[in-house]
């Protein structure tokens, strides 16, 4: 296949691969992104191969390895088309039953089909499934349907229709729809794109730079890497957009140290689209250049950091630097830069191809647009989930999250990662916005979404994420350096029984201090989440310092094992299973816990059957 | 000066991109710092020297060491907000540097004596504020044999590979500029050791009292362009020396 | 007079005995062409337009020592306790060693 030399071959190419495959056609689409690889999908897929090889199927059906579907909580996942059907959790040893039965005779596997917890039907196609059906999907619409390692994939769905439109408008009409659309960053600052663009467009330089920031440090975010694994191209095209809007020649995108399948697709990507004329010299004949090198990061949360980010570009310690100047205006190498997130870039595409009027009608009046949650921790349905903007907390962890397993009760949600907050039962009805989320002292951040429940001390939560971020911090300032170390021994002191009212005064007053003296936004946003969970669950840090109580259990200073002595029925199970032979007791007789010996870690009051272990 | 900015109410004149620190000391005005040193690139890392600045409708509390002035600036340097946050940095930095006199008098004129955390306990450089002026200024010099290492609350000043380094000429300048003193240097009639390296000092060629480390008159010879024989001499003898040469010029008998 | 201690060891201009009953004194002959200011790394050492004297700038010196070394008439001091290097500036334009000597020896001009 050769390079596109105009738009005319492009669409020409197009219409064959479109032709090629008829709209039909049976084809299998197994999850190859991270999360079902590590659930043996590699292997599916081989079964999958070897079967149909062996049954003469192999050239009637088509098999595909795709991205993320979403639907983590339940993979290995197989779509079939046309049909859109979906089996989950799905092993090796289902696959010759599978082409035996559904393949060959169209008979469907209801044990392998979703069903609904709470109607206890179970769903044929993935559209109806609760999970998926409250999402919009648009951002992550053909992960499940495309491979990513082929270009042909991406071009018949419409790729790269959106960079011909692009060069048919000209870049100030580009730069005027992306602002139009008023997109915002998907990374967590949620600052306009489109003036960003201006600004960098406005600076005079002879060289400008696009960066696409693919270091998703939040701990718990995989949105940005399921995107890159799934669908690569829908970012590079939104990246020669931005390039062709702004004027830059020259792109990077800086991916984790973490995500090597990322780096891999990726890279396939750029290979692809350089052959095909997509990318590089004289792009589809418009007498436009630009193309893009992967830098990859050395294992630091800072570096996802815009100003430290392209420090670290530059071959330097990703030290943050101090704002003004912006990237826009002194960026890499000192000249005016774009840095977007990759979901951002992924957006612009969109907009581009479907139009700015298209985008502003989908969100809120402040935040236009989807956004991409990994929707995680005490939820049944985890998972990466795309809503449109102004959807409630509620709807996404209850509707498409499923709710609470185990009928535990919901206690928090934690929005925006190490820099975001907890809100509470009372803010489920919380619109997710960019300014909403702020105002209610959280914060979208790049999207990761934590669940929690009554089992959850919110305490040790806050103590987590300082752990974290005194750690990740780049030691540069004292506010943050020292701030989030002392931050995170007096919450060490609170959560073993040490703490008294005074500490949670020094607590607060310290927070202040870490956010306003701070230099960069790691700084400025750490204390967010202790700040915010004292604003919502102060009694629990009350009862910690004033009662040396841990309410949800967790605190293992703070809390005992005990046996009631009225629901024990002697059965010997604790006894025979704690590491520490610190239960005692005759078979049959109420047992008991040796307190001494006891090192709370919970075995015993996970093999009771009597629910007769407590924890105080 | 093509700028003007307000500090305190007093209108003063600055260079566009000039540092606020330098502007407002150069203007008369006190502001404290400890990582802030002329002869290097400021980092903000101490946050002593922190200001309010009001540019266009924003407010900001912000370092003054590495803010650049555009100009129509509107700067406070001293409030009651800025005396509170910079008397928790320094107790913070108090902390951890319990054993210097600097920081100990700086924290007590912000009301700071007692430290409400415990001591950091660093064994390998007490008393380190991590202000990385000593690396900085190394690196201004052209040795580069100091280094930070690590991040965090585990960042550390460090040495190449973590031995004693190769580049290291043993001037001492990074003792000089060193806020707390925690740098530790030991000169003897002889010999200097400084970060784990002993330096033999050049002999004054008449009374043999030590001039500079022998490294460091090599650097000097090989980059600074004198002749050799100007390092040959210690300070007193080169005086008397001087003196007898003048004194045969100015008296002729 | 510079650092108030009336110590004279800190004084930054020395008499030396050339011969019997012959004092020569020394100081900074504030060199137009000056080792101390060539060695300089970081520029500390600035000529004052006014007095023409080749003066210490404290807050660029980081204290290396090399201007002392590199003097070749021994009128740069280190001063030890400071970390600085010190010299004479000629107080400024009015030089207290030709002020004060009783018998007009030191004249400025």
């Amino acid at each position: 296949m050769a390079a596109f030399k105009n738009a005319k071959q492009l669409a020409a190419h197009r219409k064959k691969v479109v032709a090629a495959r008829p709209k039909n056609r049976k084809a299998i689409a197994v999850c190859a992104g991270t999360g079902c690889k590590a659930f043996g999908s590699y292997k599916l897929l081989e079964a999958f191969k070897q079967e149909l090889k062996k049954r003469k199927l192999d050239k009637k059906v088509e098999l595909r390895a795709t991205g993320c579907h979403g639907f983590c909580e339940r993979g290995p996942l197989v779509l079939f088309f046309p049909e859109g059907m979906l089996y989950q959790r799905v092993g090796v040893k289902d696959v010759e039953e599978i082409v035996k039965q559904t393949v060959m005779k169209g008979k469907v596997l209801t044990r392998l089909l979703y069903k609904n917890p709470t109607t206890g039907k179970r769903h044929k196609k993935e559209a109806d499934i609760p999970f998926y059906k409250h999402q919009e999907r648009l951002v992550l619409k053909n992960n499940g349907q495309i491979d990513p390692t082929s270009i042909d994939d991406y071009i018949r769905i419409g790729g790269y229709g959106g960079l011909v439109k692009a060069l048919e408008m000209g870049p100030e009409k580009v730069l005027k729809e992306v602002k139009s659309a008023k997109l915002r960053g998907r990374g967590g600052g949620g600052f306009p794109a489109g003036a960003k663009w201006e600004i960098c467009k406005n600076t005079e330089a002879d060289q400008r730079y696009i960066i696409c920031n693919a270091d998703e440090g939040d701990p718990g975010a995989f949105m940005d890497r399921s995107v890159l694994e799934g669908n690569p191209h829908s970012v590079i095209e939104g990246m020669i957009i931005g390039a062709y809007a702004i004027g830059a020649s020259e792109g990077y995108v800086y991916v984790r140290q973490e995500y090597p399948l990322a780096v891999e697709r990726l890279q396939i990507a750029l290979q692809t689209a350089r052959k095909q004329g997509l990318l590089g010299k004289n792009i589809l004949g418009s007498g436009f250049s630009f193309d893009v090198h992967i830098n990859r990061g050395g294992g630091a949360f800072v570096c996802g950091e815009e100003s430290a980010l392209i420090t670290s570009i530059e071959g330097r310690r990703g030290v943050p630097r101090r704002r003004p100047p912006y990237p826009a205006v002194e960026g890499l190498w000192g000249k005016p830069t774009v840095i977007n997130n990759v979901e951002t870039w992924a957006n612009v595409t969109l907009i581009i191809d479907r139009g700015s009027k298209w985008f502003a009608s989908i969100g809120t009046k402040g935040s236009k647009g989807t956004k991409i949650f990994s929707l995680v921790g005490k939820v049944n349905n985890t998972g990466l989930v795309e809503v449109p903007m102004g959807m409630t907390l509620r709807q996404i962890v209850f509707d498409i999250g499923g709710g609470i397993p185990g009928g535990k009760k919901f206690k928090a949600v934690q929005t925006g990662g190490p820099s975001g907050g907890c809100l509470p039962e009372e803010k489920l009805d919380v619109p997710v916005d960019f300014d909403t989320l702020l105002r209610e002292g959280a914060m979208m951040g790049s999207g990761g979404m934590i669940v929690m429940d009554e089992d959850t001390c919110m305490v040790d939560v806050a103590k987590y994420f300082l752990r974290f971020l005194k750690f990740e911090s780049c030691g540069n300032c004292t506010s943050c350096r020292d701030g989030l170390m002392r931050l995170h021994e007096l919450l060490t002191d609170i959560s073993e029984g040490r703490g008294t009212e005074a500490t949670i005064d020094l607590v607060e007053e310290l927070a202040q201090a870490v956010r306003e003296t701070s230099l960069c936004a790691l700084g400025t946003t750490a204390a967010n989440p202790v700040l915010s969970t004292l604003r919502y669950f102060r009694d629990e840090y009350e009862a910690h310092v004033k009662k040396k109580r841990c309410p949800a259990g967790v605190c293992k200073e703070l809390i005992t094992f005990k046996i009631d002595p009225k629901a024990c029925n002697g059965c010997t199970l604790c006894l025979v299973r704690c590491p520490q032979n610190a239960v005692e007791g005759e078979k049959n007789k109420p047992h008991k816990i040796i307190q001494e010996k006891c090192i709370k870690c919970g075995i015993c009051k996970d093999a009771c059957n009597q629910d007769a272990v407590i924890v105080e | 000066m093509d700028v003007k900015l307000r500090i305190n109410e007093v209108e003063v004149e600055a260079q566009k991109g000039e540092y606020l620190l330098d502007v407002a000391r150069r203007a008369g005005f006190e502001i404290p710092s400890l990582c802030h040193h002329e002869a290097v690139k400021p980092i903000g890392s101490c946050r002593v020297c922190l200001v309010e600045v009001k540019a266009g409708k924003k407010t900001s509390l912000t370092t003054s060491c590495n803010y650049t002035i555009e100009g129509g600036e509107e700067v406070t340097t001293d409030s009651g907000l800025i005396r509170r946050m910079r008397a928790i940095n320094l107790e913070l930095l108090l902390a951890r540097a319990p054993g210097s006199k600097r920081v100990r008098e700086l924290a007590q004129e912000y009301g700071v004596s007692r430290p409400r955390f415990p001591p950091v306990e660093d064994s390998w450089l007490p008393n380190c504020i991590l202000c990385e002026l000593c690396v900085r200024v190394c690196e201004e010099l052209g040795h580069n044999a100091l280094s930070t290492q690590g991040r965090g609350d585990e960042k550390k000043i460090g040495l190449p590979f973590n031995k004693p380094a190769e580049s290291c000429v043993g001037c001492g300048s990074c003792y000089s500029v060193c806020p707390t003193g925690c740098i530790l240097m030991k000169d003897t009639a002889v010999d200097r050791t400084i970060w784990g390296q002993k330096f033999d000092f050049v002999r004054c060629k008449q009374c043999g009292a030590p001039v500079i480390t022998e490294k460091h008159r090599a650097f000097a010879i090989e980059n600074k362009g004198l002749p050799e024989n100007y390092y040959d001499l210690c300070e007193s003898c080169k005086q008397a020396d001087a003196s007898k040469r003048f004194a045969a010029v100015a008296w002729q008998d | 007079m510079h650092s108030g201690a009336g110590l004279l060891g800190r004084s930054r201009i020395k008499v030396h005995p050339v011969g019997p009953e012959r004092f020569v004194q020394v100081t900074c002959l504030q060199c137009v062409e000056a080792a101390c200011a060539q060695v300089c790394p970081t520029q500390a050492l600035v000529r004052n337009p006014d007095t023409g004297a080749l003066e210490v700038n404290a807050s660029r010196c980081i204290g290396c020592g090399l201007c002392e070394a590199a003097c070749p008439f021994g009128h740069m001091h280190f001063d030890t306790e400071l970390r600085l290097a010190v010299k004479c500036d000629l107080c400024g334009g009015r030089p207290a060693c030709a002020t004060f000597c009783p018998h007009n020896a030191l004249e400025w001009r």
